[in-house]
């Protein structure tokens, strides 16, 4: 099992990392959608009571200037603090989804610094990285196993939980779980760390060792999770980053001749296949709008009876 | 805690077969509203809709789909929902929101943070077709299990488990229209998951392939807007002969002429107003031309069809009406060599057209070269310049505000309106929650227009609950009727006033605590020093 833990680790790294980019780059190349922006905006100034630029007369002809760093305290404080689920959801999850959080960050960062020691040969930070190993396991635990019970035991959560997202919190929990069953087998919150940078040793210099079956399943989950985690729900965090600082925080206004009107006018040129009664499919976006009533002549659907016009053109 | 008859409805009840409704509502199930002992009884459902029309979501209507007669019907539909559906998530049929809707459909973690934003949800007694997640769900279920791999190979392991029928469509139709998309929700959703979008591009897809959408929505306002020039059917004969009108008015009411500009090329602002304010409520664009006449503003309205009326009912279902309105608007402002066009007390207008229209109009119809601007800015700095003297005594009375939704929460104008309250209104409290954080009026995303079926009574029931029950703890201290014999709810939009014209009248507030409601501007020109008597008619309620 040595050598598929320290072989899988590199690939899952790569597929992962690969994932990323790849729905990144999917993510960005979507079509420029129309302003869809929310307040409060946390690049705004006037951020503090939800105020905007739109608050000014004249605001097109008046400079603007974004607080960028307002952007990165507010997603900072749902990625690492969950605000919003702490102040506003109503069923308790808050911690729960904390911890299990705060568990995957951690086993992160635990795997990191025990690759900065290996590679770097740097005991330094032996008893920090322990201690973020120790800590991952048991609140990732607590975490995915409470929100699992909250999934089952809230009968207004349970029924929009799908089997796949018990798969999902399930396999979070083996991860935790093996590495707490990891901590007490043989020499307890010892052998595990001895193992797990044997472990990491192995992976980096190519010359895979065994490690205890417990250690090596923890190792496995988790390069298993980083292969699955981009193909699931649990690949947020990519998309968060869109959902906010490319929708709701974007309120850049167009300007003639700038790139936005160079987007909008090619996009404009897309054409429609919608086969509503008031549309003519096969035209482009710019070519429709000047049309003011695709039914002249036509045969009008007024909900008078059955759309027997719209049942032919089907 | 939930209604008393609550029973668990799941998303596969959406398919169910049958007329009997999802859920049906009693007065007692509904969320508290406190100062409303007995209030109207919910109405059953007329057995002539439920043989007619779809009925089975709540047993209320705001479409009048009508049922199909044959196998040929049904599979009509069901054929056009799921080619709809797949339009809705590609790139050319649906840019303008693509991005946005994916990324809802994909990454919502249904923690159901969002859940006690809603308004809706909250007023009908937290009943599980209003949650903002079960209509997003339903829809997610069906795209995955038609759509996607996973759902094809995974089927109800990865949740693509609702079948479609006939009845999944149109109920879903009607589900689409029990969101305002006021975007309370997604001011929650820790992933950026906008619910409110997946609702909006729901009805897009039924007026875009089927061209279902509420009467008053497609046929008779967008529709009917870009063919007769207005959604209120008014034509531009019927604009000059309402200018006429509201001139004489002017005269009787302040004594003084105004003359109202119309088509004056060269003017700095071109106003454009709902035109429902003309036919419903005159005195406030009214108000308006007092205003821009005392203090000396070079603008003008137009009497080019469409230009006339500042509605674009596409916010809420099309993309193509709301472009083709919003490109006419701008072509006419063009026409007319103006600096800028600014739009009246209007909250959807104002958001279709200064916020999503920024991203259709290009070149020379873009946002640099014509620009538009909400109006509340340039009261405020009526105000504030000094350009007219104002004595805030004459409002000696209890006032509240509501934020429109779409000029708040998703435009960020929150400030103006309230310093210009501050300014001229001495009683002015605000209701909690306020500003950006506000609860929706219950009229949004076109429910204050739709009058059809029995629609009226849910969005008084259900959508307009929230908004009583904040205007009552508003003037809680003075509900007294002899003590305070007037009071006012100030919502500088034309929908909300629409919306809270009919709840009020519903519960019986004017009547009983004496609470009226009305724009901003109104209250302006009532404060104005120059004019010899009051502009609001304190016995009036209409």
């Amino acid at each position: 099992m040595g050598s598929a833990v320290s072989f899988l680790g590199y690939f899952s790294v790569a597929v992962f990392i690969f994932m990323v980019m790849y729905r990144f780059t999917k993510f960005n190349s979507m079509p420029l959608h129309l302003r869809w922006e929310l307040y409060p905006l946390p690049l705004e100034p006037k951020h503090h009571y939800g105020g905007s630029f739109m608050e000014e007369l004249d605001y097109v002809s008046k400079p603007r200037h974004h607080i960028r760093i307002n952007g990165i305290l507010d997603m900072a404080s749902e990625v690492f603090l969950l605000k919003k689920v702490k102040e506003y959801n109503r069923y308790g999850m808050w911690p729960f989804s904390f911890a299990m959080h705060w568990g995957i960050y951690l086993v992160c960062l635990w795997v990191l610094l025990l690759l900065v020691e290996v590679i770097f040969d740097w005991g330094a930070i032996y008893s920090v990285t322990n201690v973020v190993g120790t800590v991952a396991v048991f609140i990732g635990a607590f975490g995915s196993l409470g929100l699992l019970l909250k999934r089952i035991g809230n009968d207004e959560i349970k029924a929009y939980t799908a089997p796949v997202d018990y798969f999902n919190l399930l396999f979070m929990l083996a991860i935790f779980g093996a590495g707490i069953i990891g901590l007490f087998t043989g020499q307890p919150f010892q052998s595990f760390f001895v193992d797990a940078r044997t472990s990491i040793a192995g992976a980096v210099s190519f010359q895979p060792t065994a490690v205890p079956f417990w250690t090596a399943l923890h190792f496995l989950l988790f390069e298993l999770f980083l292969l699955y985690m981009p193909f699931s729900r649990l690949f947020h965090y990519v998309a968060k980053y869109f959902t906010f600082d490319k929708i709701y925080w974007d309120d850049i206004l167009n300007v003639k001749g700038s790139s936005i009107d160079k987007k909008i006018t090619s996009q404009l040129s897309y054409k429609l296949t919608w086969a509503g009664p008031h549309i003519v499919p096969g035209k482009t976006w710019a070519e429709e709008v000047e049309i003011a009533d695709a039914r002249e002549g036509k045969e009008e659907y007024p909900f008078t009876g059955f759309p027997d016009t719209l049942l032919k053109k089907s | 805690m939930g209604p008393s008859n609550k029973k668990r409805v799941g998303f596969k009840d959406i398919s169910r077969p049958g007329d009997e409704p999802l859920v049906s509502m009693d007065v007692k199930d509904l969320m508290a509203v406190p100062y409303l002992e007995d209030e109207p009884p919910m109405q059953p459902t007329p057995q002539r809709f439920i043989e007619k029309y779809e009925m089975s979501l709540d047993g209320h209507c705001s479409i009048g789909i009508p049922k199909p007669k044959t196998k040929e019907e049904e599979d009509f539909f069901v054929r056009r929902f799921l080619s709809g559906l797949q339009k809705l998530l590609n790139s050319e049929d649906s840019w303008t929101f693509q991005q946005v809707l994916r990324l809802s459909m994909d990454y919502c973690v249904k923690c159901q943070t969002c859940s006690d934003a809603c308004h809706s949800y909250l007023a009908s007694g937290r009943q599980e077709i209003y949650r903002p997640t079960y209509r997003s769900e339903i829809l997610r279920r069906i795209w995955k299990k038609y759509f996607t791999p996973e759902g094809k190979l995974l089927g109800s392991f990865v949740g693509a488990d609702v079948d479609v029928n006939w009845r999944t469509v149109t109920r879903l139709a009607e589900a689409g229209h029990r969101c305002t998309l006021c975007r309370r929700c997604a001011q929650r959703c820790p992933m950026g998951v906008d619910n409110a979008i997946i609702a909006r591009e729901l009805r897009k897809l039924f007026s875009q392939e089927l061209g279902i959408a509420p009467m008053e929505i497609l046929e008779k306002g967008c529709v009917q807007h870009i063919r007769v020039g207005s959604s209120t059917g008014m034509s531009p004969s019927g604009l000059k002969e309402a200018v006429e009108f509201m001139e004489e008015d002017i005269g009787d009411r302040i004594g003084k002429s105004v003359k109202i500009p119309v088509d004056k090329k060269g003017a700095d602002i071109l106003l454009i107003h709902n035109a429902g304010e003309f036919l419903s409520w005159p005195e406030n664009p009214e108000a308006f031309a007092i205003l821009f006449e005392a203090a000396g503003i070079s603008w003008t309205l137009s009497s080019e069809p469409v230009a006339y009326d500042a509605v674009n009912y596409g916010l809420w279902n099309d993309d193509v009406e709301l472009a083709r309105v919003a490109v006419r608007h701008t072509q006419v402002a063009k026409k007319l060599g103006v600096k800028k066009v600014v739009i009246g007390e209007c909250g959807h207008a104002t958001k279709a057209y200064v916020v999503i229209a920024d991203r259709v109009l290009t070149g020379d119809l873009s946002t640099s070269e014509i620009p538009r601007e909400s109006c509340l800015p340039l009261l405020w700095e009526i105000i504030r310049s000094g350009a007219i003297k104002f004595d805030p005594s004459r409002n000696n009375f209890p006032v509240t505000l509501h934020d429109p939704c779409n000029m708040v929460r998703a435009m960020g104008i929150v400030q103006p309106q309230r310093l210009a309250l501050k300014a001229i209104a001495p009683q002015f409290r605000e209701m909690t929650p306020n500003g950006v954080y506000n609860y929706c009026c219950g009229g949004g995303s076109g429910y204050a227009i739709i009058q059809s079926y029995n629609f009226p009574q849910w969005r008084n029931k259900v959508g307009a609950r929230m908004k009583m029950k904040q205007t009552l703890e508003a003037f809680k201290n003075e509900l007294d009727p002899n003590r305070y014999p007037f009071k006012y709810l100030c919502a500088p939009c034309s929908n909300c006033k629409g919306t809270i014209r009919d709840a009020i009248t519903h519960y019986n507030l004017w009547e009983r605590y004496k609470i009226n409601y009305g724009g901003l501007v109104e209250l302006m020109v009532n404060a104005m020093v120059d004019i010899d008597r009051p502009f609001i008619e304190y016995d009036d309620f209409h």
